[in-house]
Parts: C-alpha cells; sequence; structure tokens
C-alpha cells in the first residue's frame, strides 16, 4: 500500500513536470538570434496555438520582457492564432512572449513562445565625404585618409563602415574596414596612388535594417594634398625700397602635379595679412616680387600651392620667412618741441625731438639750427641715438629763437621742421581752462578753445605736454613727451605710457602758425598746467613727526612732507594719532594737506606720549614712524614763582639773623670771646710786658719732642702735606716746642693761651699762633732771675691732631707711651712717620684757666718727664 | 479552350512582365562587363589626352630612374648584363602606319610588357630583401603601367571606336623559362630599358595626337 501511493505521487510529479515544459505556441516571425526591428515603425507577430493544444485563442496572452501587452493590440486571426502590432520605440529591446497560462487548479500544460526584439534604426547616409592623400616626399601617398558625417543619431544596432576605392575601368578595389563605432574617418590604402586617373572612393555604411553609402569621384589630384612650396626666400634689392622678392621651388614634379602658388604677407606689427591675388601667381613659376611696400619695413612672407585649375588641395603655408625693405630718405619731418624752464635772468631752454613718423630707415643724425632774433646763433650736427635726442641752451628773456631741424638717414635728408620761440613779454594766448580726468586707465584731457587771433597768426594744432615729476637727477631722458592733436579738437585721450602713482604735469599749448616768407612758422601758446595722476596708489612712506614744543599739558608738533615720489597721489590730509604710553587709546586730529605743523592740547602733565601723523590720498593711507615724548610737570612760569619765592624768603631770614646778631652782639661776643683776665691787672703779680723772652731762654733747656713711629702707615694724608712744615719747625723752633710742652707739662694755671685760642677751633690745616708764657712766678716762686714775660709766638705751624680734638685726649693718653726722648729718634725718620694716630702733642688746654691748682694730671701720661725740660719754677 | 487560350494569354502576360524585371537586370550586367570601356566617356577627348600624356611622361621618365635605381642593385656587372641578348623580351618597337594603328602597337605592348614586370618584380624579391626600391619601384610601375594602358585604350576608343581593341593573350608573348641569377638580371635589366624605351615612345605617339585627336572628333560631333 505504501509503496504504490509513493509511485502514483512520483508519476504525477512527472507528469506535472512534462507538462510545465510542454510547449504548444510558436511565434511568427521567429529567429534563432534577435529579430531586429526599427525603432518607429510597426511591428506584427502571430501566435500559432499547435495541433493538439489545449489552450484556444482566448487564452493566449502577449507579454513584452514583464509586461502584458494591451488586448486592444491583439488581433484574433482564427481559433487557433492570435497577433499582435507594437509600435517600435527605442528602449523595446526585449523578449516578445507568447503565453498560454495554466489555469488554477488545471492539469494543462503552460506554454510559453518567446522572440527576442532588437530595435534600432536604419543607417544615416554619411554626408561631406572628403579623402585626402598627401604628398610624401616626392610622390603621393597611397594611403587616402577619408573622413564623413555619420549623423548625430545612435543606430542602437551594429552598424559598420566600410571605405573602397578604385580607379574605374580596372578590377581591383582597395577596402578599408573601420573598426570605430559610428566611424568618422578611415585610411583606406591604395598601394600606388593612381596619378592622372580617375579616382572614385565611396564609404558604405551597413546594418540590419539597411545600408547608405557616400560616394565621390574625381580626378586622382583632387585627393592630393601637396606640401609647402620649398625653400622660400625674400630677398632685398637695393634702389628698390618698396619692393621685396620672393622665391621658391616646387615641391613636387610638374609631372605629378602641376602647381600654382598663393603668396601672403604682413608687416611684422601688424596680423593682417595681404594676399597676392591668384592672377598675379597663376603659372608655373618660382619668383614674384612684391611690390607697392613701406620702405625699410619688415615684412612676413609665406607661401602655399595647389594644383593648377585649383585640382588639388591647398598646402599648407609654408614657415614665416621676415625680411625687411631697404632704405629710403624720410618723409616726414622730425617731431620738434621745446621745455622751457626760467631762470634768474634768462631761459634754459632744452629742444627735444621724435624720429619722423616716416623715418623710412634708421636716421643717422639730425641738423639742428637755431637762429636768435633772426640770426644764424648756432647748427650742430646730433647723432641720432635715444639718449641723445635733446639739446639744451640759455635764451635771454629778451630774445626770441627759431629752430630748424632736419633727420638724415643713409637714402638722404627729411623735411625740415620749424619751431618758434618768442621774447618771454611776447607769448601768445593759451587756452582758458583745462581739466583732466581718468578713463580706461589713461588720461584724458579738456580743454576750452582759443579765440581766434588777428592776422597773420592762425591757430595750427594743439599740443599736449606731459612731464614727471619730480625728476631724477640720475635720469638721463627727459622724462616728458607730447602729443599734438587738430585744431578742431578740444579733448582728447592721452596716448603716453604713463606710470601709475607717478605725478605728471599736464600742459596745453596751442600752436600758432604764420607765414613769414615762404615757410610757415609754428609758435607756441602760453600753456596751462595742471598736475595729474594716471592712478594713484597709498603713499609710499608716512611723515616723520617731531615734537618741537613740549609744556605742561601741550605739544606742539612738526612733520616734513615726504617726497613727491613717495605720494603716490595727491595727499588730502594728515591724521595725527596720540596716545598715553601704552594705553593704546588713540586721539586723532586731520588737518589739510599743507599743514606741517600742530599743536596738540589739553595732554596731562608729566605723561608720556605716543604720537604718529599718517599721510592720506585718496586711494589709502599709511603712518609715519612713531615719536614719544613726555609733557613737563610745571607750567611755564611755575619754577621761576618758587625760584623767587625762596630766594626772598633766604634772603629775609638772613636779613632777620643779622639784625639779632647786631643786637646782641654783646652777648654773642662773651659767648664767643670770653674775657680772659689780663695779667697786667693781676693782683697776684706785675706784668712786665717788655722783658725778653727769647734771649734769656737758655737753649739747653729745650726740650725737643720726639716722637716715635707708631705706624707709618696710618699717617694721614694732610699730615704728610703739611710734614715738611712740621719737620723744619720741630728742628728749628724748639722754643716753641718746649713751650708746648712745658705748658702742657706746667701746671694749666700757669700755661695760659692768647684770646687768638678762640681760633682753635679750625682744622689742623689752618695756622695757630702759639704763645710762649713765662711765668714770672706762681704763690711766692719767683724766677731767679727773669721777669715774668708772656710772648705770642708767630708760629704757623698746625695744630696737632690732639690739639684739634681734646676730646682725643684720652686716646693720647693711651698713646703717650709712644713718645720718646728726642736723642732716642733719628731726626729722618720722624717726618714719614707722622701719624695721626701717634704722632700727636698735648694739646693746649683751651679750658679757662682754673683758678684752682692742681697736681699735674695725667699729663704725665701724655708726656715723659722733663727732668732737664724746663727750668725749676 | 476559353481556358486555354486564357492560359496563353496569361502566360504571355507573366512572360512579358518578367522580361521587365530580367532586360534591366541584363543591361545592368551588360554594362558592368564593359565597364572599362564606359570609364573612357567620363573625360572630355583633350583631358584624356592630357592626362594619359602626363602619365605617361612621367612613367617614362621614373622608368628611367628605375631602370638606374636596378642596375645600381646589381652589382658591378651591370652593365654587361643589360648589354646581353634576350629574345623572349617584347621589343619596344612602335609598328603601324596611321596613328590607330600606332596606338594600337603601343597598347599591346603595353600589355605585353606587363606580364614581364611581374616576372622581374618576383625574381625580384627573392634576389633580393623583398622590400626594396627596385621591387617598390617595379609594384608600382606595373600599377601605372596598367593605368597607361586603360589610358590608351580610351584613346583607341575614341580614335577607331567602331572597331573592337584586341586584348593580347596573358602570357602569350612567352615568360622565359627558369633562369640563372645571372640570366634573371639580365633579363630584369632588359625588360626595364625596352619599358622605357617603349614609354618614350609612347610619349611621342600621344604628342603626334595633340591637336589632332580632339579636334577631329569635335568635327565630327562626338565630343
Amino acid at each position: 500500500m505504501g509503496s504504490s501511493h509513493h509511485l502514483l505521487v512520483f508519476l504525477m510529479f512527472l507528469h506535472y513536470a512534462v507538462g510545465f515544459t510542454y510547449n504548444c505556441v510558436k511565434i511568427l516571425p521567429d529567429s534563432s538570434s534577435s529579430i531586429v526591428v526599427e525603432v518607429g515603425k510597426n511591428f506584427t507577430a502571430t501566435c500559432h496555438l499547435l495541433e493538439g493544444c489545449a489552450y484556444t485563442s482566448d487564452d493566449i496572452e502577449w507579454r513584452l520582457g514583464n509586461l502584458s501587452i494591451a488586448k486592444q493590440s491583439y488581433h484574433r486571426i482564427n481559433e487557433t492564432a492570435v497577433s499582435v502590432t507594437i509600435n517600435i520605440s527605442s528602449d523595446m529591446s526585449d523578449w516578445l512572449k507568447c503565453t498560454a497560462p495554466k489555469e488554477s487548479l488545471s492539469y494543462k500544460p503552460r506554454s510559453i513562445y518567446g522572440i527576442f526584439l532588437r530595435a534600432g534604426y536604419p543607417p544615416l547616409k554619411p554626408k561631406n565625404l572628403s579623402c585626402i592623400a598627401v604628398q610624401e616626399d616626392k610622390d603621393i601617398s597611397p594611403n587616402l585618409n577619408c573622413s564623413w558625417d555619420p549623423g548625430s543619431r545612435n543606430p542602437l544596432i551594429d552598424t559598420t563602415y566600410t571605405v573602397y576605392a578604385n580607379v574605374p575601368g580596372t578590377v581591383l578595389t582597395h577596402k578599408a574596414d573601420c573598426k570605430q563605432h559610428l566611424a568618422r574617418f578611415c585610411v583606406v590604402n591604395l598601394e600606388t596612388f593612381p596619378i592622372h586617373m580617375v579616382l572614385k572612393v565611396w564609404v558604405e555604411v551597413k546594418n540590419a535594417l539597411g545600408s547608405e553609402r557616400s560616394e565621390l569621384q574625381s580626378d586622382s589630384s583632387y585627393f592630393a594634398k601637396p606640401n609647402p612650396p620649398l625653400n622660400v626666400q625674400v630677398l632685398t634689392e637695393d634702389k628698390f625700397p618698396t619692393s621685396l622678392v620672393v622665391t621658391w621651388k616646387h615641391p613636387i614634379d610638374r609631372t605629378i602635379l602641376k602647381l600654382s602658388y598663393a603668396i601672403r604677407y604682413r608687416k611684422v606689427t601688424s596680423n593682417v595679412w595681404i594676399e597676392v591675388p591668384e592672377s598675379f601667381t597663376r603659372g608655373y613659376i618660382e619668383s614674384f616680387r612684391l611690390q607697392s611696400l613701406e620702405p625699410y619695413t619688415q615684412y612676413v612672407v609665406q607661401m602655399r600651392c595647389i594644383g593648377e585649375s585649383n585640382s588639388s588641395y591647398w598646402s599648407n603655408w609654408s614657415p614665416s620667412v621676415t625680411e625687411r625693405t631697404t632704405e629710403a630718405k624720410p618723409a616726414s619731418a622730425p617731431d620738434l618741441w621745446r621745455i622751457i624752464r626760467p631762470t634768474s635772468n634768462s631761459r634754459n631752454v632744452t629742444l627735444i625731438w621724435k624720429a619722423p613718423v616716416k623715418a623710412n630707415g634708421k636716421i643717422r643724425f639730425y641738423n639742428l639750427s637755431i637762429n636768435q632774433n633772426n640770426e644764424k646763433f648756432e647748427s650742430h650736427n646730433i647723432t641720432a641715438d635715444n639718449l641723445s635726442q635733446m639739446y639744451s641752451m640759455e635764451l635771454p628773456a629778451g630774445k626770441m629763437a627759431s629752430i630748424e631741424i632736419t633727420a638724415y638717414n643713409s637714402a638722404g635728408e627729411s623735411p625740415k621742421a620749424t619751431l618758434s620761440i618768442p621774447r618771454s613779454d611776447k607769448e601768445l594766448p593759451g587756452v582758458k581752462d583745462m581739466s583732466w580726468s581718468v578713463r580706461d586707465e589713461k588720461l584724458q584731457v579738456k580743454w576750452t578753445a582759443v579765440l581766434p587771433l588777428p592776422h597773420p597768426l592762425k591757430l595750427s594744432e594743439y599740443l599736449l605736454e606731459w612731464v614727471k615729476i619730480p625728476q631724477s637727477v640720475h635720469q638721463k631722458e627727459l622724462p616728458a613727451g607730447w602729443q599734438r592733436v587738430p585744431k578742431n579738437v578740444t579733448v582728447t585721450t592721452l596716448n603716453a605710457g604713463l606710470e601709475k602713482f607717478k605725478r605728471y604735469n599736464i600742459s596745453v599749448y596751442p600752436i600758432y602758425k604764420y607765414q613769414p616768407g615762404h615757410v610757415w612758422h609754428f609758435q607756441p601758446g602760453r600753456p596751462v598746467t595742471r598736475p595729474a595722476y594716471v592712478q594713484q596708489g597709498p603713499p609710499k612712506e608716512g611723515p616723520t613727526v617731531t615734537v618741537t614744543k613740549s609744556k605742561k599739558n601741550s605739544a606742539e608738533l612738526t612733520w616734513e612732507e615726504t617726497p613727491l615720489d613717495s605720494h603716490q597721489g595727491f595727499i588730502i590730509h594728515y591724521t595725527i594719532f596720540y596716545a598715553i604710553g601704552n594705553t593704546k587709546q588713540w586721539k586723532s586730529e586731520t588737518v589739510g594737506p599743507n599743514v606741517h605743523s600742530y599743536v596738540l592740547t589739553d595732554l596731562a602733565s608729566e605723561t608720556d606720549y605716543v604720537v604718529y601723523v599718517m599721510a592720506s590720498t585718496e586711494a589709502g593711507s599709511v603712518k609715519g614712524t612713531d615719536c614719544t615724548f613726555k609733557t613737563m610737570k610745571y607750567g611755564d612760569g611755575e619754577v621761576e614763582v618758587i625760584v623767587v619765592v625762596v630766594c626772598l624768603s633766604f634772603l629775609f631770614l638772613t636779613v632777620f639773623i643779622i639784625m639779632i646778631c647786631l643786637r646782641k652782639r654783646e652777648v654773642i661776643k662773651k659767648l664767643l670771646w670770653p674775657q680772659v683776665p689780663d695779667p697786667s691787672d693781676s693782683s697776684i703779680a706785675h706784668w712786665s710786658p717788655d722783658f725778653p723772652i727769647k734771649a734769656d731762654l737758655p737753649k739747653e733747656d729745650v726740650s725737643v719732642v720726639e716722637v716715635d713711629v707708631f705706624d707709618g702707615k696710618s699717617l694721614c694724608e694732610e699730615d704728610k702735606g703739611v710734614l715738611p712744615l712740621k719737620k723744619d719747625k720741630y728742628l728749628s723752633e724748639e722754643h716753641s716746642s718746649g713751650i708746648g710742652g712745658s705748658s702742657c707739662m706746667s701746671s694749666p694755671r700757669h700755661s695760659v693761651s692768647d684770646s687768638d685760642e678762640g681760633d682753635s677751633g679750625q682744622t689742623t690745616s689752618s695756622t695757630v699762633q702759639y704763645s710762649t708764657v713765662l711765668g714770672s712766678g706762681y704763690k711766692g716762686q719767683t724766677p731767679s732771675h727773669q721777669p715774668p714775660a708772656f710772648a705770642r709766638s708767630e708760629s704757623t705751624q698746625p695744630l696737632l691732631d690732639c690739639e684739634e680734638h681734646p676730646d682725643h685726649l684720652n686716646e693720647s693718653q693711651s698713646r703717650s707711651s709712644y713718645f720718646r726722648r728726642g736723642r732716642e729718634l733719628e731726626p729722618g725718620v720722624l717726618a714719614p712717620e707722622c701719624d695721626g694716630g701717634s704722632l700727636t702733642f698735648c694739646p693746649v688746654q683751651e679750658e679757662e684757666p682754673s683758678p684752682v691748682a692742681e697736681e699735674p694730671p695725667a699729663s704725665a701720661l701724655c708726656y715723659m718727664p722733663q727732668k732737664s725740660g724746663y727750668r725749676p719754677q | 479552350m476559353n481556358c486555354h487560350v486564357m492560359n496563353m494569354v496569361c502566360l504571355s502576360q507573366r512572360s512579358q512582365a518578367k522580361f521587365r524585371i530580367i532586360l534591366p537586370i541584363l543591361i545592368l550586367i551588360a554594362v558592368e562587363l564593359v565597364h572599362p570601356t564606359m570609364s573612357c566617356k567620363n573625360e572630355k577627348c583633350s583631358q584624356l589626352l592630357h592626362r594619359s600624356l602626363k602619365l605617361t611622361r612621367l612613367m617614362s621618365k621614373r622608368s628611367a630612374d628605375l631602370l638606374e635605381t636596378y642596375k645600381a642593385s646589381q652589382g658591378d656587372s651591370a652593365d654587361l648584363i643589360c648589354d646581353m641578348q634576350m629574345d623572349n623580351v617584347p621589343v619596344s618597337t612602335i609598328s603601324g602606319q596611321t596613328m590607330s594603328e600606332r596606338i594600337l602597337s603601343v597598347y599591346t605592348h603595353l600589355k605585353e610588357f606587363l606580364p614581364h614586370m611581374k616576372t622581374v618584380m618576383e625574381q625580384q624579391k627573392d634576389l633580393n630583401p623583398p622590400i626594396n626600391p627596385v621591387v617598390e619601384g617595379l609594384h608600382s610601375m606595373i600599377t601605372h603601367v596598367h593605368h597607361i594602358a586603360q589610358r590608351v585604350n580610351c584613346i583607341l576608343q575614341i580614335l577607331q571606336p567602331n572597331i573592337p581593341i584586341p586584348e593580347p593573350a596573358e602570357r602569350s608573348t612567352g615568360i622565359p623559362p627558369a633562369q640563372n641569377i645571372f640570366q634573371q638580371k639580365a633579363y630584369g635589366c632588359i625588360v626595364l630599358s625596352r619599358l622605357q624605351e617603349l614609354l618614350s615612345q609612347a610619349v611621342q605617339e600621344q604628342k603626334s595626337l595633340k591637336g589632332k585627336m580632339c579636334k577631329q572628333r569635335t568635327k565630327n560631333g562626338s565630343l
């Protein structure tokens, strides 16, 4: 049971499978490959039900690709055939299928049949077929290059282009298959170019929808393209400045292709070619003379050739050949002009000129002739070169000059150019007004026409002059130019190549003419001049500002105008920027272009400021260098007031002190000069002022103070200075020293200083008068044979340090151990060992003599005991 | 009976229709077969003579150049080999009394020379590298001699339009049998020498036609 069931299922599957592939429909037309159909045309296909097919025509369905075709397109032919008609479009390359679909739950087999449609266009006829065989060496190439226009329509299907060529009458036909899609050109090899034969060439285009062909038939020379003429040369001929001879060689033998030639020429400076009429060059020639040319002008010549009677293609143009015609004498006069610069008592006239427009050659030199006050003044031959086409001369203001100039080249002289320069007070009127503007980067100048002048002066033309300023010192050429315009013109554009950012002075002169004799004379009128720029730019550099006056609240700034060459335009204003130190809080002031100093006000006192000036043109601005300044602390007169007040105050104070001193002079006197007891008035002893002092002093009693060396280095410089003096004194005035020493040794009551001791407060360098006081006895000690005497020493020996500084007494005491007796000291050692610290004498006590007698105090520490230095009192 | 008659009528009508279709085809075939002679009528008489003369003159010059090239390529014995005698090379002598006969003689000789030139070219291909100036020149010369013969044929058609032009039989003049190298060289030189002579005479013959042939045709009103 199970196996039979499986077998049944297998048989059903087999039946279904066979039924699925069973086909009982067929389409006509049929093809094993694709069927090419033409776009735009109707295509009809018929689906036939084969015999034994279970379907009817009603079951048939048409599909193109995956899309069903509308039933309206069906046409039922009979029970077993249904046709369909479709209009072919370019996108219909697809399967056209006829199906008899299986109904659901039906055992009827499904049938389907399809043909592949390929839509396309028939080929278009090639247009403009042309074939060229170029010259190779001395023959024509057998390779025929053919080209044509295949049209713009894509045929969508495979299309072939084939070129054929043959000589009619021969059986041999050459052909070339062009492989490219929509081929436009092809090369067919003829093996041998059929010279002097008729050649027939055609291109055939084919595809499944048709074929087209284009044909050419002509003498073979029409397909040939010769090379340009060989060895083209251009020759000049002396004495024929207006002609050139062109020679060449035939590029190909006349037995192959007889050529005629075409010549064209142009000036080197022009782009326009002039072609010699073909009728002039017809014939198998190898030279031609170009005529009516301009003398001394470079011409470019080219040639090409073609088969006679235009029986071939034109060759290419030959390479250019350039030649210059020979010279002829100048046909026009030089263009003469002058530039006048007035000087203190004369005029500096610079004559400048341009070569004749029709120079017809290279100008060798100029002949310049100058007449002053109708008398021949000077004549020069000036070599023609670009650097020396000018001549300067001095012309007194009261003289007129007439200048003539002639140009010469190798062929002859030019017509004469004349120019008159009137006296300074005889200038003719100029134009009334003049203005300029910039148009297309060129200067356009406009002026008002001059009024007519009385006979015989006539207005000849206007002359526009431009002079670059400032003129460079090193410039050899005059930076000027001029341009002449007809007299009926009042506006024109300067054709000069004016530099940008440079200033020019533009002048308009009316040129008058008159005819005193047979020759016309030309005289310019008064000029009207304006400065101008063809293009302005920002200044090259800014002005450098300096502060000329700085005050408490203001500062005066000054800046110099920058060089004109760096302006690059008209300065329209200056702007002053200033700020405090580094605050960057800039303030600005704008002043006119002619202002070059300015006073800044409202500044803070004693403050650092930074300032700069910016110059501006209409095209931009540029700042100058920074300048730093500081405002003053005091204003004008403040210092003076303070000084005066202080001085007056001091004066008043001085006067006041003097007044006080005068009033209190007794008190001051007592303070300064205390009362010294007069010995004569002494009630203790009698004063004998006439007692000889020195004579009776025993020399052996003189004690010489010897100073021991303490420390040589400690000797002060001041002491060094006075050392010789001290030495002398020490050695020669033993009396004085001894007295000094005695004053120290003796009781203060006996050693009384003179009143001059009030000056003891002076410095050590000052001189001090020493007194020798000779006691006449004290408390009953009567001198043996000497009356008491008082002598004043006239010594100028300076006080010793210890004398000057009594406060150092204590120290002196400690140092006193260094004092030695005279015989223990070498005299020569004394001076250098004078030291402030060691070389001390005991000062004279400036105290008032104490009435109380005391024992010799510490003097013992200061001096060594003098056993024999003093006489016993 | 009627039916037979009708069948006969039908048959005659059908044959006429077929004839109408076939006749143009036959004419076309005939035209194509006589195509060489038809091409002559594309040109004017003077133009034909002028171009033929130019081509013959050019080939005369080139044959002289080719002969020099040939001699130069054959080695030192070139002068010797060119002086040899060979009977089976066409002569260059133009024969005939009338203008037409002489032009026909030119035409016949040109045709006779063509197979000899081909033989020389083949021999030169074997003797020298296949591509050399002599072979190239010969190849070009053969083509041009064909063209000259065609032009002369056209002239003959003008000179004697009613008389068929006899075509020389292919290889009728006898191509020489197997030759050794020396003989081949001598053969080639003789062929080229005689060809050059023939072309020179052909130029003269055509020159002699100037002012006669086309004038005569104009009088006859044909061209």
